[in-house]
């Protein structure tokens, strides 16, 4: 395993600078990637959160994923551009096609980032250094836009590399390189850990990567439980999972959609409402990847940011929405206390296959409901999502379906 | 040459292995109305994908109220759509 070659092609500030390139090929002048600009959401719509920052917003301590009118207070002079996603795709697209002509197996992690894997390709077109500048510098040139990429020998260190240098370059991270260039930074940069768990391990008195590594396995499984064992793996740089080329679905362990109501809701009707929406889709997704679901939650926010969650399991596993949205609305009213909310959303999980499935005489006989289901999704797959909808969702203000941008691309995801 | 990215009317050609090539072109004046400008010369003509976004891109020369002028006009793909991109 250890003569693998896997590298990580990360576009820098992807959506800021794909959103710049595609405005000065239409005429415009000014490039966003030098002054202090951000894509964002719309605030009317309140859906406003910075999705991308440029290099010199950074420098005024903005984040992506903080609202826009705190980043506005940072710096007042921010220019704030609208995201286009349909520009995001065409470039994601287009970066893809690009590495395609240097390695048949690669695996779209995010709309934004893509593992290539250059095993054995190094016969071929050469050493990967040299290779991986060169493919850099065509996307620079042909595309117009920064990559960053990492080379190493499984997917975590790939990954941990592309980030280590931005924009525009190309690190290596090999296994001898772990405990200097790795084992320094703050245990925060490690690929899985987050606010909770950086927390936790401050605690420990684990502050960097090297900490972690260098603490004892059997501490962690302790303190984390198998979590614990990931994350000492991961610190030593230890991870081997394929880089999965397109078309194969990755392990996915709950399916779920949310979305933030551009007004807030307060009564019952107008809620379940919403959660057919975010169920149509889920039910969509859950149907596409051919599983059923055992469990459903609905999680809910109130306009003050407070968020809790219900859940139940179905005593038979069902990839029906109206089966879903019929529990999800027994959940809501079971949990909503009658404040005004602003965001709901709805997770499914414990899949499993939809291949066999129990029937059961104790249950609402759903066979015609599949069948509908399944008419339905292939209407919508021939002419476009909002071909066909509820009734219930005509002068509603509402969106027949939500959650999720566009098409099957992650933004993020946390399985290598 | 100033950037205008404005869209104009286009008659052009495609010759049988599909290469285009511009013909003639109006664009709107100060007065609101139509100019019409034959192309002259085309001294260069190149592709771009920036953004992923695939264009044809030519570099002209023609007589405009009686002055030889260089100007460069864009033709995007995805779109069908012609622009006068600098002059």
């Amino acid at each position: 395993m250890n003569d693998r070659i896997i590298m990580h092609v990360d576009a820098n500030s992807a959506f800021l600078s794909w959103s710049t390139v595609y405005a000065l090929q239409h005429g415009g002048t000014v490039d966003y990637r030098e002054i202090p600009s951000i894509v964002g959401g719309n605030q009317a719509t309140r859906h406003g959160i910075v999705l991308a920052k440029s290099i010199p917003a950074k420098k005024y301590g903005i984040q992506t994923g903080e609202p826009v009118v705190q980043a506005l207070r940072k710096c007042p002079s921010l220019v704030v551009i609208p995201p286009e996603y349909h520009v995001y795709m065409q470039c994601s697209s287009a970066m893809l096609e690009i590495l395609k002509d240097y390695s048949d197996r690669i695996q779209v992690f995010s709309i934004d980032e893509v593992f290539l894997d250059y095993t054995g390709m190094e016969k071929v077109l050469g050493d990967p250094v040299k290779v991986a500048h060169h493919i850099k510098d065509r996307i620079k040139k042909e595309l117009g836009f920064t990559v960053s990429i990492g080379i190493s020998t499984n997917k975590l260190l790939a990954k941990m590399a592309s980030d280590l240098k931005k924009p525009d370059a190309v690190t290596t991270l090999y296994r001898e390189e772990i405990p200097f260039k790795m084992w320094k930074l703050n245990v925060r940069d490690l690929y899985m850990v987050g606010a909770a768990t950086e927390a936790k391990l401050m605690k420990m008195g684990i502050y960097t990567i090297g900490d972690l590594a260098n603490t004892e396995v059997e501490y962690l499984r302790y303190k984390f439980k198998s979590w614990g064992e990931v994350l000492w793996c991961y610190a030593n740089g230890i991870e081997n999972s394929e880089v999965k080329p397109e078309g194969e679905i990755p392990y996915v362990k709950g399916i779920g959609n949310s979305c933030t109501i551009h007004f807030d809701v307060e009564d019952r009707e107008t809620a379940h409402k919403v959660l057919l929406s975010l169920v149509e889709t889920v039910g969509m997704r859950l149907r596409h990847g051919n599983f059923c679901c055992r469990l459903v939650q609905v999680s809910i926010k109130t306009n003050e940011l407070k968020s809790y969650s219900h859940q139940r399991k179905f005593f038979v596993p069902t990839d029906c929405t109206n089966a879903i949205y019929e529990e999800a609305c027994r959940l809501f009213d079971e949990a909503w206390k009658g404040e005004p909310i602003r965001n709901l959303g709805v997770r499914v999980s414990e899949l499993c296959g939809n291949d066999f499935v129990q029937l059961s005489m104790l249950e609402k006989d759903y066979e015609k409901q599949r069948k509908i289901d399944k008419a339905i999704d292939g209407i919508r797959m021939k002419f476009g999502s909002l071909s066909v909808f509820r009734a219930g969702f005509l002068y509603s203000r509402l969106s027949p379906l939500q959650g999720g941008i566009v098409e099957d691309f992650p933004v993020m995801t946390s399985i290598l | 040459m100033k950037v205008y990215m404005k869209q104009i009317k286009m008659i052009a050609w495609f010759s049988e292995n599909g290469t285009l090539t511009p013909f003639k072109f109006q664009i709107k004046d100060d007065n609101n109305e139509f100019i019409t400008v034959k192309i002259g010369r085309i001294s260069e003509r190149s592709e771009e994908k920036l953004a992923g976004n695939r264009m044809m891109v030519y570099r002209c020369q023609s007589e405009i109220n009686g002055v030889e002028r260089q100007y460069e006009l864009k033709y995007e793909v995805a779109t069908c759509k012609w622009y006068l991109y600098k002059m």
